[in-house]
C-alpha cells in the first residue's frame, strides 16, 4: 500500500514538473508584445498606423493562448515590424511628400 | 589667390542644387490655392479631353460609357430618393427645445451644402456641414448623430438636394485657412498604409484605369455628389465614411470620421472642385 502511495505521488510530481508554463507567460513573448504595442502606438501618434497591425498582435496573443509559441512569436514580430514601418513611412512623408501636380 | 579645387567646387554645386531643390519643393507645397486649382482642373480636362467640365461631378460615369449606361438606368429611379424625403422630415422635426435645424444654419440650411466645408475663423478650423448639424443638435439638447451613416446621412442628402446645380464655392479666407488647405493637400499626396500609396496615386495619376474590376474615378468632382447611396453599403453614407474606406483599402488605419485630418482633406478636395455644379446625393456602385 505504501509502495502504491509513493508511486502515485511520484507520478503526480512528475506530471506537475513536466507541465509546460503558459506560452503567454513566456518572458520573451511578453517582451515582444510590449515592443510591438509600443511600436504601433508610436506609429499612431504620427498618423502612420497600418490597418492590420493591432489585429495581427491580437492573433499573436490568441496563438499564445493556444500554446503555439512559434506562431505567436512570428505574429508579434510581424506586428512590431508593421508599427516600425508605419512610423518610418509617416515621418518620411512629412519630409518628402509633395504634390507633384502643382 | 588660388582657384578652388574641383572637389570644393563640386561640393558647393551640390549644396546649391539641394537648396534650390528644397526651395522648389517647399514652394510647391505652399503654392497659391487658386493656382493649384487651375492646374488641377486643367490636368483633368487634358487627361479626359472632350468631357464637359461639369460631367466630372459624375465620377467614373463621366469617363466610362458602359458604367454610365448602367448608372443612367439606376438614376431613372435612384435609391437615394427615399433618403431625400426622410432627410427632409428629420430636418423639419422639432427638437425638445421647440427649435429646428433651420434655426441654427445659415439661410435656414437650404441651398448651402455647395459652400461647405467652410473655414470658421472663430474656431480656427475647417467646419463641415455634418458638424454644423451635430453642433445644432447639441445646442438644442439632443444627442449628436453618428458621423458615417443613418439619420445624419439622410439629413445631408436632403440638404445636398437643395444645393443641386449650384456651383461648388469653397473659400479660403485667411492664412490659417490656407494652412488647413495645405494640410489637406499634403495628406492627399502622402503615401499611407501597408500598400504605401497616396490618394493621388489612384485618383490623379491612374484615374480612369482599372483596379481589379473597378475603374478609378478622377479626383476632380469627387465631393460634389455626397452623401451617396452605395450598392456595396446598401444604404446612404457620408463623405468621411468613404474617406475611411479608402484609407483602409490602402491598409492604413483610418482616421476618425470628422477628425481634423479628414476635414482638411475635404476642404482641399472640395476647393479643387470649385465651379463644378453640385449634384448630391448620388448613387454609386
Amino acid at each position: 500500500m505504501q509502495q502504491f502511495a509513493i508511486l502515485i505521488i511520484s507520478l503526480l510530481l512528475f506530471a506537475c514538473a513536466s507541465t509546460p508554463g503558459k506560452v503567454s507567460d513566456n518572458a520573451e513573448f511578453r517582451s515582444l508584445v510590449e515592443d510591438a504595442e509600443e511600436a504601433i502606438d508610436k506609429a499612431a501618434e504620427v498618423g502612420g498606423e497600418w490597418r492590420d497591425s493591432r489585429l495581427i498582435l491580437q492573433n499573436a496573443k490568441n496563438e499564445a493562448q493556444k500554446g503555439n509559441l512559434d506562431k505567436a512569436m512570428q505574429l508579434a514580430e510581424q506586428a512590431k515590424i508593421q508599427g516600425e514601418m508605419g512610423f518610418k513611412q509617416a515621418k518620411e512623408q512629412e519630409k518628402i511628400a509633395a504634390p507633384w501636380l502643382f | 589667390m588660388k582657384p578652388p579645387s574641383k572637389k570644393i567646387f563640386f561640393k558647393y554645386c551640390c549644396q546649391a542644387t539641394l537648396i534650390i531643390f528644397t526651395g522648389l519643393l517647399s514652394l510647391n507645397l505652399h503654392a497659391d490655392p487658386a493656382s493649384d486649382k487651375e492646374k488641377f482642373q486643367n490636368f483633368f480636362s487634358k487627361k479626359f479631353s472632350g468631357i464637359d467640365f461639369n460631367e466630372f461631378s459624375n465620377g467614373v460615369y463621366a469617363i466610362d460609357p458602359e458604367s454610365r449606361a448602367q448608372w443612367k438606368n439606376i438614376e431613372e429611379f435612384p435609391p437615394y430618393v427615399f433618403a431625400i424625403d426622410e432627410g427632409e422630415k428629420l430636418f423639419k422635426t422639432l427638437f425638445i427645445t421647440g427649435r429646428t435645424y433651420a434655426d441654427c444654419l445659415p439661410e435656414g440650411g437650404i441651398g448651402i451644402a455647395h459652400s461647405y466645408p467652410r473655414f470658421n475663423i472663430r474656431k480656427n478650423q475647417v467646419v463641415t456641414l455634418a458638424q454644423e448639424i451635430n453642433t445644432c443638435r447639441q445646442l438644442n439638447r439632443e444627442e449628436p448623430l453618428p458621423w458615417g451613416r443613418g439619420d445624419l446621412a439622410l439629413i445631408l442628402a436632403y440638404l445636398a438636394f437643395t444645393s443641386r446645380d449650384k456651383e461648388i464655392s469653397i473659400t479660403i479666407p485667411s492664412s490659417a485657412a490656407e494652412a488647413a488647405y495645405n494640410k489637406g493637400k499634403k495628406l492627399y499626396y502622402s503615401r499611407t498604409g501597408q500598400l504605401n500609396i497616396a490618394c493621388a496615386h489612384c485618383h490623379v495619376d491612374n484615374a480612369g484605369k482599372r483596379i481589379r474590376a473597378d475603374i478609378l474615378s478622377p479626383a476632380l468632382g469627387q465631393t460634389s455628389h455626397f452623401p451617396v447611396y452605395r450598392a456595396r453599403w446598401g444604404e446612404m453614407g457620408t463623405l468621411h465614411r468613404r474617406f475611411a474606406e479608402c484609407s483602409e483599402l490602402s491598409r492604413a488605419k483610418a482616421f476618425p470620421l470628422q477628425s481634423e485630418a479628414y476635414r482638411n482633406l475635404e476642404y482641399f478636395l472640395s476647393y479643387m472642385s470649385n465651379g463644378i455644379k453640385a449634384n448630391g446625393p448620388g448613387a454609386r456602385k
